[in-house]
């Protein structure tokens, strides 16, 4: 395990935040395993998953933090908001009080993150339209207004989860092409790993490590 | 009206047809048109993923029993009827209380044993109708009814009793939470209750978990309303008590933590909030909340200890944040890697570490960890609570809290900063040539030059690749750190031949492994007796002094080791003796098994 080279050339840190029940955890789920986590627990404090992509044929490893969405956890939460280079911002598109409080939560990630973090915002149960109760023009328009990213999408059925996290990636890797991130400064929340070519080993790719138990 | 002749025929017919029904199934046999609930048929696959606690997995557990769990189905059956006896007679002090609690609570018992534990028949007695009242008031006036209909929804659905929704245990769930929140208005709901009540009803009724639930919170033993309540405080004096703990007894790990980043927040704070549940196995979790219910919080700190200990050599070798936190967040979960007895015996060994080195308990709590206002008195939330709204200003407690939180980080900084080499140490085994580096590089670490560079490029930039990194990749180092580098490889060199031999750990801990194992216990006590620190004090404040020479000896190695010696040698004696009787509690022989699952 030790002796694994990186198999990859950069980590973005993203986090992803937003009322309770949202999906947060489901979305991440669906972007890490690729299926829908119906037994998903609500998330206590911090949880953590990682996956590796691959934009502009540069392997990149996204570690990406999943917050719990009860209001009592922000101040605890908050303080991982720093160096994050990608904030997914999720509402759910059948709870109106969730996509009010968006202004709220952008601020916090305005206020805590780095000028150039990549905010994408989430309609999340985009495949429940029966009980929609935000339209996708209002929450484009109030996307378009602060400058994020935006899309609707399903972590159940897996639309456009993919897309949401792999967008912020390429945007992420735009900044770092026309040099708006430093990428010695920690709040930048991205790690340069420079890679050795012809080392390859899937060790990285799966964090089960799978030597160290005998299941 | 029907006469009474009549209901007697009618009964009568009824019973014939019934007899007719079911001769025919039978006449039919396993013609398809036989009628077949799915639940009757043995493919009925809930039955083969579902484990004795109700839960369900992913596949197929073993169909039969292995000689070992029915053995262990022995011994239980041979503790039922102890603990019936002593329950019946119940007494706090009873002196074999301890030592079956530590043996684990038979689960036909917890339901009882559980309940006086924690004192809820009594509860009941002198608060009749109270639940009920803070039930009936909450229909009205719960705030928190959004959350917790979202937590008890996402509770324990992989178990029977709460998967399906509106289950009578999910309704039970629904109802003790809404009614806490009103009979502890300060407190409420926080996320983690759902877990620890969930619990709690997977052994009890709804009206006796509410009082076990509200003992867990408000008794000074379990004090949980300072982990819950607004702030964290409790959880804070935890984590940093827990930091001092590491910091003393497993220095290397806590170094290591720090250098990737694992602060122990990330990872300990589902330990603490829900009592390990999801975090280790079950089973596992049952055992620690079988010792928490008797020794209180102190418990949980030592189940942190052990858990660290346990995967010590495991978690060094893991060299990213990434893989720390999956194995602690999720691999510990799906596979503890000792069994429970293994594991329970551990944490036993170092609860009585801790207390040798006064580090078993946190420095007391303040005020603000209990609650101040009368319970179940209730008060009427304001409107901004009864909408929900989220707040947009942070209240004093919060923001004390995201000092407090940025606080650990930096000083989790500069600690990382002082030692960025201290992987040196790993060599510091007896080494002298590398443990006269690491001093060196304590000493330089201190100086103004290194520490100017910043964690994070130190941090993120100290590759650790071997074999050797061809060039000093991005690193901008002093000669210092090189050196800190070339040795660094050595040391992955070594863990690659140790990762060798520990492969044979992974199988079966028992004789095979007993030859590594004599190895390292062997150099380790070389040293002297870890805990006899020169000044003989345990100041809670860390000494560098301590640390830099005392690096290994300062190591819970030495202690664990020599136990797991003696229970090695225990565990070669012949298992699968009688199941005990009464009198006696020496069912250990039985009990212990030194296999690493």
């Amino acid at each position: 395990m030790s002796s694994a080279p990186y198999n990859y050339n950069y980590i973005f840190k993203y986090i992803i935040i937003g009322d309770m029940g949202v999906g947060k955890s489901c979305i991440l789920h669906q972007f890490t395993e690729k299926k829908f986590m119906a037994n998903c627990p609500h998330t206590i404090g911090v949880e953590f998953g990682t996956r590796i992509i691959e934009v502009d044929d540069k392997k990149i490893k996204l570690q990406i933090w999943d917050t719990a969405g009860q209001e009592r956890f922000r101040a605890v939460t908050r303080s991982y908001y720093r160096g994050a280079a990608g904030a997914l911002m999720v509402y759910d598109i059948t709870r109106r009080s969730t996509y009010n409080h968006l202004s709220s939560w952008l601020t916090d990630t305005r206020n805590l993150t780095n000028p150039n973090t990549v905010i994408f915002l989430i309609g999340n149960k985009s495949d429940l339209e029966s009980t929609r109760e935000v339209t996708y023009e209002e929450a484009e328009e109030f996307a378009k207004e602060n400058g994020l990213m935006f899309l609707e999408a399903s972590a159940m059925t897996g639309q456009n989860v993919e897309e949401a996290f792999l967008e912020t990636a390429r945007r992420i890797y735009q900044n770092i092409q026309e040099g708006r991130l430093d990428l010695n400064a920690s709040e930048s929340g991205v790690q340069h790993r420079p890679s050795q070519p012809g080392r390859t080993s899937l060790t990285n790719e799966v964090p089960n490590n799978k030597d160290q138990c005998s299941c | 009206m029907m006469t009474i002749d009549e209901e007697q025929q009618a009964l009568l017919n009824r019973a014939a047809e019934e007899r007719e029904l079911i001769f025919n199934r039978y006449s039919l046999g396993l013609d398809p048109t036989n009628q077949v609930d799915p639940w009757e048929n043995p493919t009925y696959e809930i039955y083969h993923i579902t484990d004795k606690y109700g839960f369900m997995h992913d596949s197929r557990l073993p169909d039969r029993r292995d000689s070992h769990e029915i053995q262990r189905t022995k011994i239980e059956l041979e503790r039922d009827k102890k603990w019936h006896k002593m329950l019946a007679d119940w007494n706090p002090r009873h002196e074999k209380l301890r030592k079956r609690v530590f043996k684990g609570i038979p689960d036909r018992m917890r339901w009882p044993a559980w309940k006086k534990l924690l004192n809820v028949e009594e509860s009941m007695a002198t608060n009749e109708k109270v639940y009920q009242n803070m039930l009936d008031l909450s229909r009205k006036y719960s705030t928190e009814v959004r959350q917790i209909d979202s937590d008890v929804n996402r509770q324990f659905r992989d178990n029977l009793a709460f998967r399906e929704r509106y289950s009578v245990k999910q309704v039970s769930l629904f109802n003790v939470l809404n009614a806490y929140s009103i009979y502890n208005p300060e407190l409420g709901y926080c996320q983690g209750m759902a877990c620890v009540a969930g619990v709690l009803l997977l052994y009890m009724q709804e009206e006796e978990a509410f009082w076990a639930l509200n003992a867990l919170i408000v008794n000074e033993k379990f004090a949980m309303h300072g982990l819950f309540i607004e702030g964290f405080p409790k959880l804070t004096r935890f984590l940093e008590h827990h930091d001092r703990i590491m910091l003393k007894i497993m220095p290397k790990l806590h170094k290591h933590f720090m250098k990737h980043n694992v602060d122990a927040i990330l990872y300990s704070i589902k330990w603490f909030f829900v009592v390990f549940v999801e975090r280790i196995p079950f089973s596992l979790s049952l055992r620690v909340w079988d010792i928490f219910l008797l020794e209180g919080d102190r418990v949980i700190t030592a189940m942190a200890i052990t858990i660290l200990y346990l995967h010590k050599n495991e978690l060094l070798r893991l060299k990213d944040m990434d893989t720390i936190l999956e194995y602690l967040q999720v691999k510990l979960h799906k596979n503890f890697g000792y069994n429970d007895d293994y594991a329970i015996e551990a944490l036993e060994r170092v609860m009585k570490k801790l207390k040798e080195h006064k580090l078993d308990v946190p420095p007391p709590a303040k005020v603000n960890e209990f609650p101040t206002k009368p319970l179940g008195q209730f008060v009427e939330a304001d409107v901004e609570k009864k909408i929900g709204r989220r707040r947009s200003e942070y209240t004093d407690t919060e923001k004390q809290v995201i000092s407090d939180v940025i606080l650990r980080q930096e000083q989790n900084a500069i600690e990382v900063q002082s030692t960025v080499s201290y992987e040196t140490s790993e060599c510091a085994t007896g080494d002298a040539y590398s443990m006269k580096t690491y001093q060196s590089i304590t000493s330089l670490a201190t100086s103004p030059a290194i520490s100017s560079n910043s964690l994070y490029s130190n941090g993120f930039f100290v590759t650790i690749t071997p074999p050797p990194p061809p060039r000093a990749t991005t690193i901008t180092t002093t000669t210092t750190e090189t050196t800190a580098i070339t040795s660094t490889t050595q040391i992955s060199n070594q863990h690659n031949m140790n990762s060798s031999s520990s492969s044979a750990i992974i199988g079966t801990r028992n004789n095979s492994d007993v030859g590594h194992n004599k190895r390292s216990t062997r150099t380790e006590l070389e040293f002297e007796d870890p805990y006899q620190l020169p000044n003989g004090e345990h100041s809670f404040v860390f000494d560098k002094q301590n640390e830099r020479y005392g690096i290994e000896q300062n190591d819970i190695n030495i202690l664990i080791t020599n136990y797991d010696q003696k229970q090695r040698q225990r565990s070669t004696l012949q298992v699968g003796g009688q199941a005990d009787d009464d009198d006696d509690d020496d069912d250990d022989e039985l009990s212990v098994e030194n296999t690493r699952l």
